[in-house]
Order: C-alpha cells, then sequence, then structure tokens
C-alpha cells in the first residue's frame, strides 16, 4: 500500500516534469524566435526553482529516512478533504516560505549599509546566471519553429559557467565582510580560500570531456554522446540502435570524479561546509536574517540543482537513453510531426536523470562527516588538481591515438571496473573491523544484516 | 563489535582510493532510504518488538502513546467513594508534607446536630481542594500520606497545556476523576446495617453525576470557612483566577 502511495508519487512527480517540458515547447513553437523568453521564465523559474524549492524539503524529509526517523509530517491545511492529512510534509515548503518571507529581517547597525543587503543578492544571482547555457531538451520542430529549451548558446558555452561559477564567492565574502561580525568574516575568508583551490580543479577535470567531445557548447557535446561507441549498426526492431553509448562518465570517469568534488565545494555543501560550519563558526550568513537568509539558503539549493544538469549534460548523456530507443523514437514522432512530445519526453529523461543525481548530492551531504580545513585544501591541491592535469594528458594521448575514441572508454571502463571490484571486495577477515553495518542501531529491530548487493558474488572472483 | 585498533586503516588501498569506501557509505544510506520509504511503518509503541523491513523507530506521541510502567507518578486524582464524592476528609496531610506546597485544601464541617447527617461517620469534608500543578514535583509524598487513600497519582497522564497559569490550578471537578474505591474499613461502610444510608441522595458538598459540576454547599447554609492563616499555602488562591 505505502509502496503504491511512492509510486504514485514518482508518477505524478514524473507527469509534472513531463506537463512542464511539454508546456515549454509547445509556448516556445509559438512564439518563435522569442522563444528564449519562455525558456527563460519556465526553465529557471518553473524547474530550477521549483526542484530547488523542494529540494529544502526533499533534504529534511529524505535525511529522515536514511537516519530511520520520519521527517516533517506536521503542517496540514485544515480544508475538508486535506485536515489531517500531511501529504509527506508537502506544506512544510509553504510554511517555510511564508516564514521566511514574515519573520524581522534584522540588520545589524555596524553592517554595511550598501553591501550588507547586496551581499544575498550576488549569492543568489550567479546561481541561476549558470543556467543560462545549460540545454534541457533537443532542438526540435514545433509549428514551423525550431525550438530548443535553452536560454542561449554562445560559443563560449561551459567557459560561462566557469566564469559565473566564480563570481558566486562575491556574494558569501561580502557577506562575510559587511556583517561586520568576526566569525562571519572567517566564514567568508574560508568560502573565498575554498573557492580558489576548487576552481582550477573544476575547470581541469572538465577539460578531458571538452577534448572528447571537441566543443565547449553543452548541446554539442550531448549530441556527441548519443552516438554509440559499440554497437548494432542497423537498428533492430522497437529497440532500435543498440550499443553502450559514449556518455561522459564512461570516457572521463576520472574527470567525473574531480568535476563532482570541485562541484560539490562549490555549492559549500556538507562535506566541504567550512565556510557555513555550523557546529563552529556558523558561517559567513550569521547576521542574516528573514528572506536574506532565506536567499543564501535557496542559493545553496538552486546551485545543487544546477550542478547536477550541467554534470547530467557532459557525463550523463543529457537527454539521451543512450542504450536503445533513441533512434526509433526520434525518427517516429519527427515523421509523426509530433516535435513537442519529443522534446518532453526527452526533456523528462533529462530531469529524472538530473533528481537522481540531486538524490546522490543529498545523501553524500547525510553520508559523509565534514573534512577538516587542512583536509579541504590537501584534496584540492595535492589530489584533485595533479590528478586533472594527468587526466588531460592521458586523454589527450588517447584522442591522438584513436580518434573514435573507443581507446578512451576502454581506459574509462577499466578505471570504473577497478573502483567497483574495490567497492564490492569482501572487507578483511577476522581480526579486521566488519563493514559498520552489521554495528547499526537499524538492525536491533532483530534482522540480520542484508550483506551489501554484489558482495556475496564479488567473493568469488 | 569493538573496533579493532591494530590495523592501521590508511594502508587499505581501499580506504585510501576513498571512493569505494564512499560508495560502500552511500550504498547504506541508500538502503535505508529505500526500506523506510516503500514499507509501511509498524506502529508498535514498544519499539523493540517492531517488525518489518521498515525502520523507523520514532513513536510519534499524541497519537501513539507509550503505556507507563506500574507504578509510574502521573496526574493526581482525587479518588471517589462509591457514591460520588471525594474519599478525603480534609486531614491536611497532603498539604503539610507537600514539599512544593502546592496543595491548598479547605476544610468544612459536616453538621454535627442533624442526626442524619454525615457527621455520625466522618466529621469534615474539603469545600476546596487545589492543586497546582506547576509547583507540583510529582514526588508522591501526598500519596504516601494520605491516610484514607484519597489522593492518588495513578492517572497515567501528563499535566495537559495550557495557555495561561490558571489553567494549571486543579480543582475538585478536575480532580475527581477514575474508578471509585471502597474500603471495608472506611468509617461509612461501617453500619449496622447493610440499609442503605439516609443521606445518600441528600445534597452535600460535591455530586459528581456526569463529571464537572460546580461545588455547592450543604443545604444552602452561610459557608462555614476554615480560616487558614499560614501564608505561605494560600498562594495557590490567587493564582486561580
Amino acid at each position: 500500500m505505502k509502496a503504491f502511495t511512492v509510486l504514485v508519487a514518482i508518477g505524478v512527480i514524473v507527469g509534472a516534469l513531463f506537463g512542464l517540458s511539454a508546456l515549454a515547447y509547445v509556448v516556445g513553437g509559438l512564439l518563435g524566435p522569442w522563444a528564449w523568453v519562455t525558456n527563460l521564465l519556465i526553465l529557471v523559474l518553473g524547474f530550477v526553482m521549483l526542484i530547488a524549492t523542494f529540494l529544502t524539503l526533499a533534504e529534511r524529509k529524505w535525511s529522515a529516512m536514511m537516519q530511520n526517523r520520519i521527517g516533517p509530517n506536521r503542517a496540514t491545511i485544515g480544508l475538508p478533504g486535506l485536515r489531517g492529512r500531511s501529504f509527506g510534509g508537502l506544506f512544510h515548503v509553504a510554511t517555510d516560505a511564508i516564514k521566511m518571507l514574515t519573520k524581522e529581517d534584522v540588520r545589524p547597525r555596524i553592517a554595511d549599509p550598501l553591501l550588507f543587503p547586496l551581499a544575498p543578492i550576488l549569492a543568489f544571482a550567479p546561481a541561476l546566471a549558470l543556467f543560462a547555457v545549460v540545454p534541457v531538451g533537443p532542438v526540435v520542430t514545433v509549428s514551423g519553429h525550431r525550438v530548443g529549451l535553452q536560454i542561449a548558446n554562445p560559443d563560449f558555452g561551459m567557459l560561462w559557467v566557469f566564469a559565473i561559477a566564480s563570481l558566486a564567492v562575491y556574494g558569501t565574502s561580502l557577506a562575510g565582510w559587511s556583517s561586520n561580525n568576526k566569525f562571519a568574516l572567517l566564514g567568508g575568508v574560508r568560502a573565498s580560500s575554498q573557492m580558489i583551490s576548487y576552481e582550477v580543479a573544476l575547470g581541469l577535470g572538465l577539460m578531458g570531456a571538452m577534448m572528447a567531445f571537441s566543443s565547449l557548447r553543452l548541446p554539442d557535446m550531448i549530441a556527441g554522446q548519443t552516438n554509440h561507441l559499440w554497437g548494432s549498426s542497423e537498428e533492430l526492431g522497437i529497440l532500435g540502435k543498440v550499443g553502450i553509448p559514449a556518455w561522459g562518465i564512461f570516457l572521463q570517469p576520472v574527470g567525473f570524479i574531480i568535476f563532482f568534488a570541485a562541484a560539490f565545494a562549490e555549492t559549500k555543501r556538507t562535506p566541504f561546509d567550512v565556510p557555513e560550519g555550523e557546529s563552529e563558526i556558523i558561517g559567513y550568513f550569521v547576521e542574516y536574517s528573514g528572506m536574506k537568509f532565506g536567499l543564501f539558503m535557496i542559493s545553496e539549493f538552486a546551485e545543487v540543482v544546477i550542478l547536477s544538469t550541467i554534470t547530467t549534460g557532459i557525463f550523463l548523456g543529457g537527454w539521451n537513453i543512450g542504450f536503445g530507443f533513441d533512434s526509433t523514437l526520434t525518427r517516429a514522432l519527427t515523421q509523426a510531426n509530433l516535435g513537442w512530445l519529443l522534446g518532453a519526453i526527452y526533456a523528462t529523461i533529462f530531469w529524472v536523470k538530473v533528481l537522481i543525481l540531486c538524490y546522490v548530492q543529498l545523501a553524500i551531504r547525510w553520508t559523509f562527516p565534514r573534512f577538516r580545513y587542512d583536509q579541504i585544501q590537501t584534496l584540492g591541491w595535492k589530489i584533485l588538481l595533479p590528478l586533472a592535469l594527468a587526466n588531460i594528458f592521458v586523454t589527450g594521448a588517447l584522442i591522438l591515438v584513436d580518434p573514435s575514441l573507443r581507446a578512451l572508454a576502454v581506459l574509462g571502463f577499466v578505471v570504473i571496473a577497478f573502483v567497483l571490484a574495490l567497492t564490492l571486495r569482501r572487507p578483511e577477515p577476522a581480526g579486521a573491523h566488519d563493514t559498520d553495518d552489521a554495528h547499526l542501531p537499524a538492525d536491533a529491530h532483530g534482522h540480520a544484516p542484508a550483506p551489501l548487493p554484489g558482495a556475496a558474488t564479488a567473493s568469488h572472483h | 563489535m569493538a573496533y579493532n585498533a591494530t590495523k592501521n586503516p590508511t594502508t587499505d588501498l581501499r580506504e585510501r582510493l576513498y571512493i569505494p569506501e564512499l560508495l560502500r557509505g552511500l550504498a547504506i544510506t541508500t538502503r535505508h532510504f529505500l526500506r523506510n520509504l516503500f514499507n509501511p511503518r509498524d506502529t508498535n509503541t514498544q519499539v523493540v518488538d517492531r517488525k518489518g523491513p521498515n525502520l523507523v523507530s520514532t513513536v510519534s506521541y499524541p497519537e501513539e502513546k507509550t503505556p507507563y510502567p506500574p507504578g509510574y507518578r502521573g496526574l493526581h486524582r482525587l479518588v471517589p467513594r462509591d457514591d460520588g464524592k471525594p474519599r478525603c476528609v480534609a486531614c491536611y496531610m497532603c498539604a503539610t508534607i507537600c514539599p512544593a506546597q502546592c496543595i491548598y485544601i479547605e476544610a468544612g464541617e459536616y453538621e454535627t446536630t442533624d442526626p442524619s447527617s454525615e457527621s455520625r461517620v466522618i466529621e469534615k469534608y474539603p469545600t476546596q481542594f487545589v492543586i497546582d500543578e506547576l509547583r507540583c514535583i510529582v514526588c508522591g509524598l501526598c500519596v504516601d500520606a494520605c491516610p484514607k487513600d484519597a489522593i492518588r497519582m495513578d492517572t497515567g497522564l501528563h499535566t495537559p497545556s495550557e495557555y495561561n497559569r490558571s489553567g494549571f490550578v486543579w480543582d475538585i471537578p478536575k480532580l475527581l476523576q477514575g474508578p471509585p474505591v471502597s474500603h471495608p474499613s472506611d468509617p461509612w461502610n461501617k453500619r449496622a446495617s447493610s440499609a442503605p444510608p439516609p443521606h445518600q441522595q441528600r445534597e452535600p458538598h460535591t455530586r459528581v453525576g456526569e463529571g464537572l459540576v460546580a461545588l455547592k454547599l450543604p443545604s444552602g447554609e452561610p459557608h462555614k470557612r476554615t480560616e487558614v492563616t499560614d501564608q505561605a499555602i494560600p498562594v495557590t488562591r490567587f493564582l486561580k483566577d
């Protein structure tokens, strides 16, 4: 019964994504050359802000489930039919917004009168501006116009992302400085030094993918990932062309890890949350209250969403299904002149991938302890940076040797297999510590702890 | 169970690479997430007895209440007699022993001249019996001190929340609840015959039929107030309004 409810909820989410995508395509087709206006409104306000808003609830609800709690479920609406039903804490989103908007907005007397209100804006705006170059759906023909779900498609592509991502640090460091509070200043300084450390790895980590797809534009990169590395040359019935797609994560697993870690540090979420440092200095927004604080919080979640979209576009094949169906689906719907449907289906696939990545980010935030400050700097300068440089050289050499990218993919699969084998290897026998799993209070219910999936099979290797 | 500290974890390739351990950690978290997401929660209030794949160990308090152990000291109650009047004889034992001085009693006397009155077996009754539940420290000394088994803390309830302090001052209509108690040694049970006592249907001080009934004085006579000279106790009187 509960599983059915959960499946219905997932279906509602996917349906909402599909409906919003279809709306964007249809309206874009009606507007023709002015489609970027509706893209701006629907993609940024509709998709990014809505997902970011619901992520504030999801963070609390999902973390509760990971920690065997229930999570927020007390906010209800006293209307007939709704009374006493919390819908998984859905109304907490509204109560949070009302709370943030109606709280007293305290400004310290000695805070800088100009920069103090400016800092939340400077933190929030770049997060949304990042999204301008991210394509959400393919370019299709809707009522005679070529419509794609992308706000702008400049030649510099990913360079825009790097440039704007660096601007975000102005918001945090200005917040720290203008608050005239020593702890806020500490947080701001930490934020800026962390940004500097990880910006290098962020850029260099993507260099391999840019070389492999020989473009800086995200649409070109996604188009490059529609090709199959190995696969059938002709179509197999309804499955279409089946094969292993040239997804970035197969070509660049090391680059994926570097980029994901660096981008995670840019969002300033928990494994890298020293700028915030709730348990020690409270962070750069310690003096902020009301919706100014809310802007800092929502920009953090918007960054989570946008980081997921960029990662999806570069490493997870964007809107492609990848392994099959793509060619038949595209041909059938193009012949039927249903461009909007094709675009909406692909955009839904894109957003589902984004949501899965959002879940991964939230799970990482609730699984791992924080890094110490010197560990953050060590990871950034001594591990990620050399690794990124080595990745660039190896990638370049392999592309030079084999322009079909197959050699690169073989190396990528070897790396993935190595990591997976290490992960699934049975832990050290007696004497060494067992996996922590057996001692979880979760199993205090009297259940035998289930082995990790694949742990048994890996032992036969 | 204990962590074996003899092995240096940094020598393990898996832990030095960090990524495999990261994935394993994510697997644990995700497994908990999926188990709790897709399975209904067992609402057994005894958390250790919960069954099923859902691992949530929360007891949602107002809807699910863990039963208290026997001997738990909860909210007070004034124990009724079989006829619904409190067993209390206004002896002031509980008010005297109360370390928090949260009990305030005003005693009334039965008429001694009326041959049919209850004074043949009991002399006094409480016209006011007030407990300030905010001052109460739930020590249970009043229960021990009572010679008539007239006050107990066996309701198994907490003091409910109120919006102002006067709501926490409980008087006879609120305190008089629960099953009546009768002992063979009770003076009103020591009658010559088993016939119903003639005073049973008369209106004495309280008559709790439906529950909360305003205090009434015996037969409309002028209020015989017992003068309280101790200044420490009547604080609760002023809290009342």
